[in-house]
């Protein structure tokens, strides 16, 4: 896969200077590095904002397709291409011409489309922890029966009416925050972050290829 | 740093070390043969992150480099892989890894652009698509790698109620609990950056893994070291780290 190799070598060069560009400059004070540094992170604040382009191709692909060959559920298709293309032409920042974030339009549907659904979407999680919670507290084995038990204590140190009863629940809940769980959490945070370096050396150094086509095979 | 970059020397001159098994990268070859035999599709995400979160990005790469395994597997076994994404920048390389295991495997014909489904950039948005995608397509597993907020709950439970067998990981802590509840193996924090070296077996890649025990180890006797000056009542190792 000699073609592919060189196709790969490309990102991985460029991955790599953008690297350097962010590190030399934490580390020295070299003016031409800085200013490369600034124009390469201004470069990607543009790729950002090209890439949305590449989102709307992507959804207007996918469901211009599912319209027209009228597949199943294909009116929910309509409704999102009316949405994608009321938001996008009336959030267009020429806010001489009247567009933009104040535009009445777009204020309406994000006032009142977007940012409702956004919340229903967020409060359903309640419906979700319940029946996770079920899944979980069942004790199957002595995991479960521990995260059973320290779940019982955290949900009844959080009910005043119980904590009024029996106060030393809420010392009870928060050694099992203060000791036990904070020293798990302090365990993985260590352990993701040296695997995050790991992974920016493996990455710098072009020998983590994975995220690139073909799985960087040679 | 330099420990990584001294173990990743090293295997090139063969000194490769051994890596223990992990249960949840093991188990995505279960699930890509789960799919084949129940003829239904394999969803695999990366996570809602973009590429350049200091903590989040190395998440999504982790992710992507576990979509390529997946892929490779899938299109192989003639399973059909959907990849939801929320971000717009890492859409075109997930579609590029699949499209490319596609080719690899001489089946570009059967590749459909429609599975590599950017689905929204807000999280909601992209959470309720997705809860959409797996009762409505029942897929035989879910992959989840990357970096996940609220939503990994959402679709953990989604994806337990369409009946797939689920693999998750992430290294934000406060979503692993709820990955631990809801799925069937879940890579814990530093196990999903190591995804990719597990699965490529390549032995640099693996070295790297030894020279982050070795931070580790440091990171261990710094905090006993600190523990024991603390205790004593000093703050010689706070000060001497600036903090």
């Amino acid at each position: 896969m000699s073609d592919v190799l060189k196709r790969i070598q490309i990102p991985i060069i460029i991955t790599a200077v953008a690297a350097l560009l962010q590190v030399i400059p934490y580390y020295f004070n070299i003016p031409v590095i800085d200013s490369a540094a600034s124009t390469a992170a201004d470069g990607v604040i543009l790729i950002v904002n090209m890439a949305v382009f590449v989102g709307v191709i992507s959804i207007s692909q996918v469901h211009g397709r599912r319209i027209s060959r009228r597949a199943e559920r294909w009116g929910y298709s309509v409704v999102l291409m009316i949405s994608m293309i009321i938001m996008a032409l009336t959030g267009l920042p020429f806010e001489s011409m009247g567009l933009g974030l104040k535009n009445p339009i777009y204020d309406f549907f994000f006032m009142n489309a977007m940012t409702p659904l956004s919340g229903t979407l967020y409060s359903i999680l309640a419906f979700f922890i319940t029946s996770a919670a079920y899944r979980a507290f069942r004790a199957r084995n002595i995991e479960s029966a521990l995260i059973l038990v320290a779940g019982t204590i955290v949900v009844m140190s959080n009910a005043p009416l119980f904590t009024s009863s029996f106060p030393f629940f809420i010392d009870m809940k928060n050694w099992i925050f203060d000791v036990p769980n904070a020293s798990t959490m302090r365990a993985v945070t260590m352990g993701a972050a040296l695997g995050a370096i790991a992974l920016a050396v493996r990455t710098l150094m072009g020998i983590e290829r994975g995220y690139l086509r073909g799985g960087g095979e040679d | 740093m330099a420990a990584v970059a001294y173990y990743i020397k090293g295997a090139e001159k063969g000194r490769v070390p051994t890596l223990r098994r992990i249960a949840g990268i093991d188990a995505i070859d279960e699930a890509i043969g789960r799919a084949v035999e129940m003829g239904k599709p394999i969803v695999c995400s990366h996570g809602i992150a973009d590429l350049r979160g200091a903590t989040s990005g190395p998440q999504t790469l982790a992710g992507l480099s576990v979509l390529s395994y997946v892929a490779k597997k899938s299109i192989e076994s003639g399973a059909r892989v959907i990849v939801p994404v929320r971000q717009v920048e890492v859409w075109p390389i997930a579609a590029d890894i699949v499209e490319m295991e596609y080719k690899l495997a001489g089946k570009e014909d059967e590749f459909n652009s429609e599975d590599i489904r950017f689905l929204s950039p807000q999280q909601f948005g992209y959470a309720s698509n997705y809860m959409g995608i797996l009762m409505r397509e029942r897929p035989a597993a879910n992959i989840m790698i990357g970096a996940y907020w609220a939503e990994s709950l959402q679709l953990g439970e989604t994806g337990n109620r369409a009946g797939c067998f689920q693999i998750s990981g992430t290294a934000q802590t406060s979503q692993i609990p709820f990955f631990l509840v809801t799925t069937d193996y879940c890579l814990i924090g530093e196990e999903v950056y190591s995804a990719g070296a597990y699965l490529t077996q390549d032995g640099p890649v693996i070295a790297s893994l030894a020279g982050q025990d070795v931070g580790r180890l440091i990171a261990v006797a710094l905090s006993v070291l600190g523990v024991l000056l603390a205790t004593m009542g000093s703050n010689l190792l706070l000060d001497l780290m600036g903090m």
